[in-house]
């Protein structure tokens, strides 16, 4: 088995009574973009939280291109290359679109801010307040965050949630021609399943903490297990 | 960095930063004149003490803006700093433990260690707690002073005795209310544009950030806990260096100088001037005083009078006196200009 870009070893996360991750194991190879989907509270977003350092009181192992960056804080593990964003758009309400780009290309090796605002189309919006802006716009500036410094492997949490159609497609567009271009290694979770079927590569089942299955989108469209449990009609 | 970083850098808020360094250098000279003026202005000694008074409160409540204004956090105790830094002054020079300058060095050093090293432990709580906790700190720093009266000579205080000359001026420069007015009023002017170009730098961007969005500046890759801890150091040595002042011009110490009446009226003044700006809370300050003395020549109440200005402050000035005068500013040029607002 060849090394993952990024891999969660054994993963498990209980909240009081509830276990939310069961002894998840998941490697993701440099450069694929994987889709991790799942109904809810089937452990998708725990397991983001898991790999980026989010989560508290977890047991297993986390690794970035081999090194274990388990006992790494978020702030280190995003300077050794793991960036996520979140299901909620997180950004900074107060500060401009330029200044927070800005600030966090301070942290970044490759400080990227003009090439960010060219890709996500914030070019326009760059002095003004992030609190002022739409919400498709918040939305891309909180990937930009993200992507500040061009990092190895990207965890994005819904990017989809509240956007339009044709903006769910516009992201899902550039966020294929960014991963390729840049080398990026992305697990995304989505429900939108065009996005997912139309950018991923490979997909990961999360069932009520476990993982139910693995494979390519039309690998996993056909498992009698998945629909079942998830995609019903939209296989 | 890249072009368009760079750019930034260049420009805040739209004004190109050779705008702002510019303004800032001949906004400086003006403030300090205008220092000058006034007290020539005012023949009144008493009316230059109350002054005097005014500008020293106006940098102890400058500390507790900062505070709120970088970290987004209230504080109920920066009495502890104030009247911490005159009582090292006092203690050692009672003692003669150092020259007093060298003495006045580490009132101003030991407060923002201080506060450094207490900040890594108290800026990880929330809002209501960090205020409760910097009570605390500063009640048992209050009662300390009340009761250990072996050191500190309790609830009376002690005079300081300093010598002839401080840093080689002569003492009385200090104590006179016209000459104290002007040094007062220079430190004022001083601080309030050093802040202004920190509130404007990488450092001060990044505290407002962390302000902002705590969790999203640890997932860009920074560690929340200095800056903040900084800037809580930095608003407690703005509060020493008001208790160094007002121990120089009064020549006492007391437990009063540590209570959390100090405190409080000095997040008034803030309030009333403006938290959300850098010159705000002095401006607050000047008010407070004023009608602190205008009303209470009229009544015993003058508290109640001070109250009403805050509700009013609170419901229909958001932005405190600050932000109305920069609205008010803001409607007087687009009218002038013809332009919308």
């Amino acid at each position: 088995m060849t090394m993952g870009a990024i891999e969660g070893v054994d993963l498990t996360r209980a909240f009081g009574g509830f276990t939310a991750l069961k002894s998840v194991s998941i490697s993701i190879p440099e450069g694929e973009i994987r889709g991790l989907i799942g109904p809810n509270g089937a452990g998708k977003s725990t397991l983001i939280d898991v790999l980026s350092g989010r989560a508290i009181k977890w047991s297993g192992q986390v690794k970035l291109f081999g090194e274990d960056v388990s006992s790494l804080s978020p702030a280190r593990r995003r300077c050794v290359g793991l960036a996520r964003s979140f299901q909620r758009t997180n950004i900074f309400p107060d500060l401009t679109v330029i200044d927070q780009l800005d600030i966090a290309a301070r942290r970044a090796e490759q400080p990227n801010v003009s090439e960010i605002l060219r890709e996500l189309d914030l070019k326009r919006h760059a002095k003004r307040r992030a609190a002022d802006i739409s919400y498709g716009d918040q939305r891309r500036l909180d990937l930009g965050l993200a992507l500040i410094g061009r990092p190895r492997v990207l965890l994005l949490d819904e990017p989809a949630a509240g956007l339009t159609v044709q903006e769910s497609m516009d992201l899902a567009a550039l966020l294929r021609d960014l991963a390729t271009r840049w080398r990026v290694t992305v697990l995304l979770v989505e429900h939108d399943m065009d996005v997912v079927f139309g950018i991923c590569d490979r997909l990961t089942v999360l069932h009520l903490g476990r993982v139910l299955a693995e494979g390519t989108p039309d690998e996993v469209k056909r498992i009698p297990e998945v629909i079942t449990a998830y995609l019903g009609d939209a296989a | 960095m890249t072009e368009l970083a760079v750019t930034n850098t260049e420009l805040h808020d739209g004004i190109p930063s050779t705008l702002v360094t510019r303004g800032l250098l001949a906004i400086t000279p003006i403030g300090l004149c205008a220092g000058v003026v006034l007290s020539h202005l005012v023949s009144s000694n008493l009316l230059l003490s109350l002054m005097t008074q005014a500008v020293i409160g106006a940098i102890l409540s400058t500390g507790v803006g900062v505070l709120y204004r970088q970290n987004g956090v209230v504080s109920f105790g920066h009495a502890a700093f104030y009247g911490s830094a005159a009582y090292i002054v006092g203690l050692a020079t009672r003692h003669g433990v150092a020259s007093i300058e060298a003495t006045i060095i580490l009132a101003l050093v030991l407060p923002t260690l201080a506060a450094f090293l207490l900040g890594l432990v108290i800026v990880r709580v929330p809002g209501t707690a960090f205020a409760m906790l910097t009570i605390a700190i500063g009640q048992a720093l209050f009662e300390f002073a009340n009761k250990a009266r072996d050191i500190t000579g309790g609830d009376e205080g002690f005079r300081i005795e300093f010598p002839a000359t401080i840093f080689g001026t002569p003492t009385s420069v200090f104590q006179k209310p016209g000459t104290m007015f002007l040094l007062c009023w220079a430190v004022l002017v001083l601080i309030l544009c050093a802040l202004h170009v920190f509130s404007r730098s990488p450092f001060g961007r990044l505290t407002v950030a962390i302000r902002e969005n705590q969790e999203r500046a640890q997932f860009i890759g920074y560690t929340t806990l200095i800056p903040r801890a900084m800037t809580y150091a930095l608003s407690a040595l703005i509060g020493a260096v008001a208790g160094v002042l007002a121990m120089l011009y009064n020549g006492f110490v007391s437990p009063d100088s540590l209570h959390v009446s100090v405190s409080s009226d000095a997040l008034i003044m803030a309030v009333i001037g403006g938290l959300k700006f850098v010159w705000g809370p002095a401006a607050g300050a000047v008010v407070f005083f004023f009608v602190k003395e205008i009303a209470g020549d009229v009544t015993e109440h003058w508290p109640a009078i001070l109250g009403i200005i805050v509700i009013v402050t609170s419901l229909w000035l958001r932005g405190g006196l600050a932000g109305a005068l920069t609205s008010a500013a803001g409607f007087l040029r687009h009218r002038l200009s013809g332009t919308e607002p």
